[in-house]
Parts: structure tokens; sequence; C-alpha cells
């Protein structure tokens, strides 16, 4: 503690998964951390400062915690951050129309004696279903700053920066009845002297937090610990059944006795579209022509706007330079390395820029306003039963599912399976059939200069993948018996905020840009010595029964393999600009998106699969997807040519 | 005569809660009766056949037929806490003490089909299961059934949960699924959806059978659907072709 700065007071946002921490985040500290309504967003802390007069602030962003007492690893760290770093102040991020919810997790802060304000988030909604919050009311029984936010607007920013200073400790703790505070204080005298926070601890050593344990082991060694286990089960015995019961229910009374004083309901409510969506979308029936209205939604945009402005892009602007440095470089070094296959400016910069940009701007758009309304997380409803077939409980749905948005991103949230077979099954089937946002949609650029079947023949063949490996894994795999329970909480669906996309795609083709600007030019430069040198000549030669024999494809195509594995959307580029050039056929491109989705999952994602399963896993699976993506590939390619 | 079969129904009972936490001597046995023991019912129970005593040791366990008994005594006090508790709210101790002496295993099994065959006393500690429980009877209506049983569009206040581990419970209670709390059931396939305190959750089968919750009387229900059917033409007509509900 005392290495920290004196003048800069720490902030931690935390609160519930999707209440909108990352949004009022993004009003503090005008930085932007994605936001989407959707579980899971944020998977790290993210930090940034904030100024408030002449008191300086860091702001730390934090992942969804339900409550301190936590049953899953992807929660520990919040904790972990709270217990070791000690914020000076928690804003506790509070979605309003789940105010229950929230207060048990307030039960848990309130313990810590931390600083604190609440932030009533997201009024607007609870203000159309005729619900109304007393937050001065809730501010004085609380004994906290109660701000009342509308953050996707950014309003309430201002009030909330002021309260951060006017932070209290609160002072509405519960009292649990007489044998649980004395279990908690007998606790508290044997923790070790100058252990912070001993009461929330206790209570939560009390309950049977095996983290905790986990937590003291490190601490204080096996010794400390089983003296307190022992403890611990002493006292437990003296109360008759578990010790929980009594506790949730003392929790339940001070969370209605609250709830019930600060707010008012209306008896007759407006009818809600976004609910009647939401149940359509989520049935079983009318949920899947939903879903695949919403693909071919997304597909007909990609190919009739963004493949349209790609094109004219590429005419208006690309196309008189090219000439022009033809003209001045007729052939020879410089003309093949600005504008040859392998040029810098042609392969590199105006495949970036003009190819994929646009591409990803048309689909960015539109995957950023479902993320928005908040429809993918209710896509787990539907998958779920699908999903059992493949030996996944409920915890892996929601993974799979944000896998459609970034592959690295759902790796990683992998981590919250506690079966480890679970957690195998689930990276390999991200790692393998799932495309991203970004190949999702430059696949469908590519399939769309083909027709629509083109496109329904690949995806019905990625699915036909997954399922079969799912099966397959399924079958191979150790059983286990960790089965976990799928409780899962299905976000409101929410008008989308015009102002919100935009912001949020124009940070998305920035990051694109930051991160594979140069990746595009390093990779044309990769190449085109490569090419120079020989080797690429060498590869292909190596390569082309496979590529050429198996996969029926041109040979051009390994150097769009090649490039899929430095990053894939230069891969897809290529592909592109294959069709342009009229090398490609229609078998040619299912083929070709097939093996460039299946082959190889980005650098990224190979890193959070290391992290979560190993690198020897990591390896074997690469291997498993590598021969079983040629396979299906030249599977598929024997299969068109014979039945077409 | 009666208030002695009483005093040994609670040797058998505490008897009975020894054996679930493993303790099976004569001294833990006056431990836990404290200052009303008496070492004399003890040989009482033992001629009555009900209880067995191991001299080397001082192990004292209960026979077949002792342990019969003890089972009825157990399940009719928890039975009784749980009918005190979810009826009544308060204190079920003093009353279920008074219960468990209900001689008929007839009308213990009766209010455990009322009561949707719980499994557990409100302190969370099983109950043994009775003939009612393995044969599932229904000669009385539930009044508790688990929300597998509910309609779509239905509401239902929760009466308990029988909750498989502490993970559980601990994630439904941070959804504010617990006993009291209102919850709609929304879907049923490809999976549960309910909604609780403005939330909607999706939910497992195997979790979902295990929430119960108070299901509306006979005579509501007639009125109930009376009024639906009015709410139905009411509804506009998409929703009635989309078979929605309201």
């Amino acid at each position: 503690m005392s290495s920290r700065s004196q003048d800069v007071k720490k902030i931690l946002i935390a609160g519930l998964p999707n209440t909108g921490k990352s949004l009022i985040f993004n009003n503090l500290t005008g930085q932007y951390n994605i936001v989407a309504n959707s579980p899971l967003t944020t998977l790290t802390f993210k930090r940034g400062a904030l100024q408030v007069g002449t008191e300086s602030f860091e702001v730390i962003d934090s992942p969804g915690l339900n409550s301190l007492y936590i049953h899953s690893e992807e929660q520990i760290q919040v904790r972990d951050l709270i217990f070791s770093d000690s914020p000076d102040v928690i804003i506790q991020c509070i979605d309003a129309g789940r105010l229950k919810q929230s207060l048990m997790l307030t039960a848990d802060l309130l313990e810590l004696e931390i600083p604190m304000v609440i932030a009533l988030n997201a009024i607007d909604a609870t203000a159309r279903r005729g619900i109304w919050h007393d937050s001065d009311g809730l501010s004085r029984l609380l004994g906290l700053p109660v701000v009342e936010t509308i953050a996707v607007q950014g309003r309430g920013t201002g009030e909330l920066k002021n309260a951060a200073q006017k932070a209290t400790t609160g002072k509405n703790r519960i009292r649990y009845e007489n044998a649980v505070e004395d279990g908690i204080s007998s606790i508290e005298s044997e923790l070790p002297a100058g252990e912070p926070y001993k009461r929330i601890k206790s209570l939560l050593m009390l309950m049977g937090d095996p983290l905790m344990f986990r937590y003291l082991e490190k601490a204080y060694g096996a010794s400390t610990v089983a003296r307190l286990t022992q403890a611990t089960e002493n006292l437990k015995r003296r109360f008759k059944g578990p010790i929980n019961q009594i506790i949730y229910h003392s929790r339940g009374q001070w969370i209605d006795n609250i709830v019930k004083a600060t707010t008012r309901n209306q008896k007759i409510t407006p009818k809600d579209f976004s609910q009647t969506f939401a149940r359509l979308s989520r049935h079983p029936v009318y949920g899947i022509p939903i879903l695949l209205a919403m693909i071919y939604l997304m597909f007909f945009m990609v190919v009739n706007v963004a493949n349209v402005i790609s094109e004219w892009l590429n005419d208006v602007l690309w196309m008189p330079v090219q000439s022009m440095i033809s003209g001045i470089f007729p052939a020879g070094f410089w003309h093949d390395l600005l504008i040859g296959d392998y040029g810098v400016l042609s392969l590199g910069l105006a495949n970036a820029l003009l190819t994929v940009l646009p591409i990803l701007g048309v689909f960015f758009i539109l995957f950023n306003t479902l993320e928005d309304i908040g429809y993918i997380p209710n896509l787990s409803v539907l998958t779920k039963r699908i999903l059992a077939k493949f030996g996944l409980s409920g915890g892996a749905v929601m993974p799979l599912v944000l896998g459609f948005g970034c592959k690295t991103m759902a790796t990683l949230t992998t981590r919250g399976l506690r079966s480890k077979r679970e957690r195998f099954i689930a990276v390999y089937l991200i790692a393998f059939t799932i495309p991203c946002a970004a190949q999702m949609g430059l696949n469908m650029s590519i399939l769309g200069r083909m027709g629509t079947s083109a496109f329904f023949i690949t995806f019905s063949v990625l699915t036909f993948l997954g399922t079969t490996s799912g099966i397959l894994l399924n079958k191979l795999l150790q059983k286990e018996a960790v089965k976990d329970a799928f409780i899962m909480e299905l976000p409101a669906l929410r008008f989308p905020s015009l102002k919100g996309i935009l912001r949020k795609t124009y940070h998305r083709l920035y990051w694109f840009l930051k991160e594979s600007l140069l990746v595009f030019v390093y990779a044309a430069v990769a190449m085109f010595a490569a090419d120079k040198l020989g080797i690429l000549e060498a590869a292909k030669k190596i390569l082309s029964p496979l590529v050429e024999g198996l996969l029926g494809l041109p040979l051009a195509m390994v150097d769009a393999i090649i490039l899929c594995f430095a990053r894939h959307e230069a891969g897809a580029a290529l592909v592109i600009n294959l069709v342009r050039k009229g090398q490609m056929d229609y078998v040619q491109c299912i083929v070709a998106v097939l093996i460039t989705t299946t082959l190889a999952p980005c650098i990224a994602n190979i890193m959070a699969m290391t992290k979560e399963v190993g690198s020897k896993n990591t390896l074997a699976m690469l291997c498993a997807i590598a021969i079983s993506a040629f396979a299906a590939s030249g599977a598929l390619n024997w299969a068109l040519n014979t039945l077409l | 005569m009666d208030t002695e079969r009483r005093v040994k129904e609670e040797y058998l009972e505490k008897l009975w809660e020894m054996k679930e936490q493993g303790l099976s001597t004569v001294d833990d046995l006056s431990l836990t009766m404290s200052s009303t023991f008496d070492a004399c019912l003890i040989d009482g129970l033992a001629m009555d056949g009900l209880v067995q005593l191991a001299q080397d040791n001082g192990k004292i366990t209960l026979t077949g037929a002792g342990e019969n008994r003890a089972r009825q005594i157990i399940r009719a006090h928890r039975i009784g806490e749980r009918l005190i508790y979810d009826i009544f709210g308060g204190d079920f101790e003093k009353g279920a003490c008074e219960f468990e002496h209900t001689n008929t295993v007839q009308i213990i099994d009766g209010i455990c089909t009322l009561l949707g065959h719980p499994r557990e006393c409100p302190h969370g500690l099983p109950i043994p299961d009775g003939d009612c429980c393995r044969n599932s009877v229904k000669m009385t209506p539930n009044l508790v059934s688990p929300v597998t049983e509910m309609e779509i569009g239905q509401s239902a206040r929760i009466a308990y949960i029988n909750a498989d581990d502490d993970r559980q419970m601990h994630r439904l209670n941070g959804q504010q699924i617990r006993p009291g709390t209102v919850i709609k059931l929304h879907q049923k396939y490809p999976c549960f959806v309910v909604e609780c305190e403005n939330a909607n959750i999706a939910l497992d089968d195997k979790i979902v059978s295990n929430i119960c919750v108070w299901s509306n009387a006979p005579q509501k229900q007639a009125n109930r659907k009376k009024l639906q059917a009015v709410e139905k033409k009411r509804g506009s007509w998409w929703r009635r072709c989309l078979g929605l509900g309201n």
C-alpha cells in the first residue's frame, strides 16, 4: 500500500455482469473499452485516469462479480484485486432493473468498509417499465451516495464524478442472528493479526468458500488453514442444518426490506415490444427462422453494400495508382515490390484499406447492432440442447456463442468451466469451426460473389463439421463426473443507440488497422522476399499435390493459406483478389473459404488456447485441426465436383 | 404411559441425529441430552428391542425396529417443520416437536404429498422418504409442485428449493430465485426460461425440477383458465396466431 503514490486514489468499478460497468468507465475516463449488451464482455481489468477538481483518480474497470462468495474461477480475479490492492473507492454499478440481485453484492461490499458510491444505472429502462426508484431513500437506507445514471447516453456522469469524492463506508450492514454473529467474531479472532477485511473473510469461511481457504493457505501456510478449518467446522456443528440457509434468509429479508421501501411499481405497464421480440427469438419454432433471417440480412448487406463499396474504391482509388506506378516502373524489382503479386502497396496497403476495411466496416455495424440489442446471448437458449449432445453442460454455451464475436475472448471465457473435459471440447470447437466476426464478414463477401447457394453450402458444411467433431470429442474424451448446472441470466433486449454502434464500429476498425496494417505490409514484404529467393516456389511445389490435387484450388491459394496464419483478413483479401481476377470458380471458392476458416485460428487465439489448455494440448489440437481441415475440404471438393 | 412413549421417542430421535453426524456412544448421547439424560430409559429402550448396547466400548446403535421407529419420528418432525415453515412462516421448531409424535403414518404421508414430497427440512437436513415419496402418490392434490409442472405464462411463488449443492443454491440465490419470490415461466423448450425479479433466466431441466412452487388451488385454477380465455380473446390477433399468450 505504501508504494502507491499518495495523491492518486484508486476507484474500482464493480458490479454484476452486464450492468454497464464499461460504459461508466468510458464516461468517467474518456477512454474506450468495448461495451455490449451481454455478460462476459470485459474479461480483464482496464485502467484509466480521472481528474475531479484537484483530485486525481485511477479508475479500474473490472469483469462482472456476483458476490464476494466466489464459486468459479472467472470471478476470483476481482475479489483478489479488492483484497490485495485495497481500492480507495468502489463504485458499484447497479442495473436498476435488477436492484435485488445487485443488492446481494452490495451487502458483501459493505462489509469491506471501503468508501462506496452506487451508480443506479439504466433508470430509463425501468422508468419505461413503470418502476420508480427512490434513489434518495436508497441513499439514506444504505448510508451511501446513490447517483442515477443513464450511461448509454452519458447522463449522470458529472454527478458520479462528484459523488466519487464524497464516497462513504455506508452504515446499514446486515446483522445476522446472534449465533452467526458469534461465529463470525470467533473466526475473526482466529485470523492472523493485521489481515485486512477480517469480517467478510470470516463470513466467507463460515459459508464454506473453498477459494478463501486456498487464498489463506498461500498467505499463511497449511497449518494455519488447518486450524481455521477445524475452528469453522466446530462452529458449523452448532447449527442445525447448513448455516448458509440461515445467512441467505437474513440477506433475503434485508434486500426485501430495502427494495420495498425504495421502489414503487405501476400496476399497468405499456406493452414492451423488446420483451416480445426476446421471447420470439428464443422460441423453438420462431427462433430459428429469426436467426436465419438475421444471418441472411447480414449476408445481403455485405454482398450488396460492402462488396459494392469495396469494388468502387478499388476502381476509383487503386486502379489509377496502379497504372501510374506501372507507368513509372513498367517491370522489374520496383514494380514487383510495390504493385506485384506480393507488392507492399497491392498486397499490403490496398488489400487492407480498400478491400478488407469496407467489408469489416459494414459487417461490424450490423454485428455491433446485434450486440447492442442483446440478441446474441439469447441464442444460448436455442443452442443449449444441441450442445448437450456434445457433452457440454450449461456453462459452455456462452463461450461458444461468444466465439462468433471474437474467438480469442471466447477461448478466455472457457476458464469459467469447471470441467476440464468441457473446456477442452469448447476450446477445440471455437478454434476449429466457429468463424469470428471478421472471418464471417469476409467469408460472406467472398461467397457472395458466387451467390447465396455458395454461402448456404459452406455454412451448412461448417455446422456439420462442428456437430460431428463435437459428438466425436464427446465419445473420445474420458467422462468426468463434474456436471455444472446451467443458470444463465439473459440480458433484456434494448433498443440500440446509433451513436454507441458507430462509436464501437469506429474503435473496432481503428484497432483492426492498428493491429494489422503493419502485419499486412510485413507479410507482403516477407512473401516478396520468399518469392524472390525461390522459397515460395519450393513451398508451392511441395504443397501442390495437397492444394491442387486434394483441394482442387489454384496454386496461388498457397499464398492465401500462408497469409492466413499471419492474419486471417490478409488471406481472405488475397482470395478476393483471385476471385476478381477470375481465377476461382464456384466450387473453388467454397473450398477456399472452408479451408481458410477451419485451418488457422489467429495468433491471439492460439495464445489464449495455450493459456487455457496448456501448450501441449494446444499443439495436439492444432495438428488435429489441420488434418481435419484438409480432410474435410478435400472431401467437400470431391463431393461438389461429383455432384455438380 | 403416553409421556413415557414421548420421552423414548425423543431418545430415538436424538440417536438418529447422532447417526447423521457420525456419533455413536452413550457418552455422546448424554452430552446431547445434557440434564434430561436418564440412563434407565436406555435400558428400557434396549428391553423394547429398539437399541443395542455394546458393553465394551459404550456404543449404542439402533436396531432394525428402532431405526424404523426413529425414521418415522424424524420424518414427521421434518415434514412438520416444512409444513409450519412454508405455510405460516416463523417458528417451526416448537410446533414440529409436538407434531413428530403423531402416530399415524397416513397423516404424515398426506401432508408430505400436499407439500410435493419435500426432500429437506427448513434447516436443510434430509427428510427420510416415506412410501408416498417412493410411489409419488397423488391421492391428495399437491399444493406444492415443481416448476416443470407449471404452465407457460403462469406465475407462482416459490415454496422451497431442493438444491443439489451449495454452489447451485448460491447461484440461484444470486438470481433471487429463493423461497418467497414469484417466478413466471416463459418457455420450456429448448430449455426453461423463467422470469424472476425483472430478469429472464435460462435454466437446466434438472434445476427447474428442484424448484418447487405453490400451485394455485383447484378452484382458483378453473377460475384462472376462465380469465385466460377472456384475456386471450382480448389479445391481439397476431399473438393468437403465433400462440404466444400474453
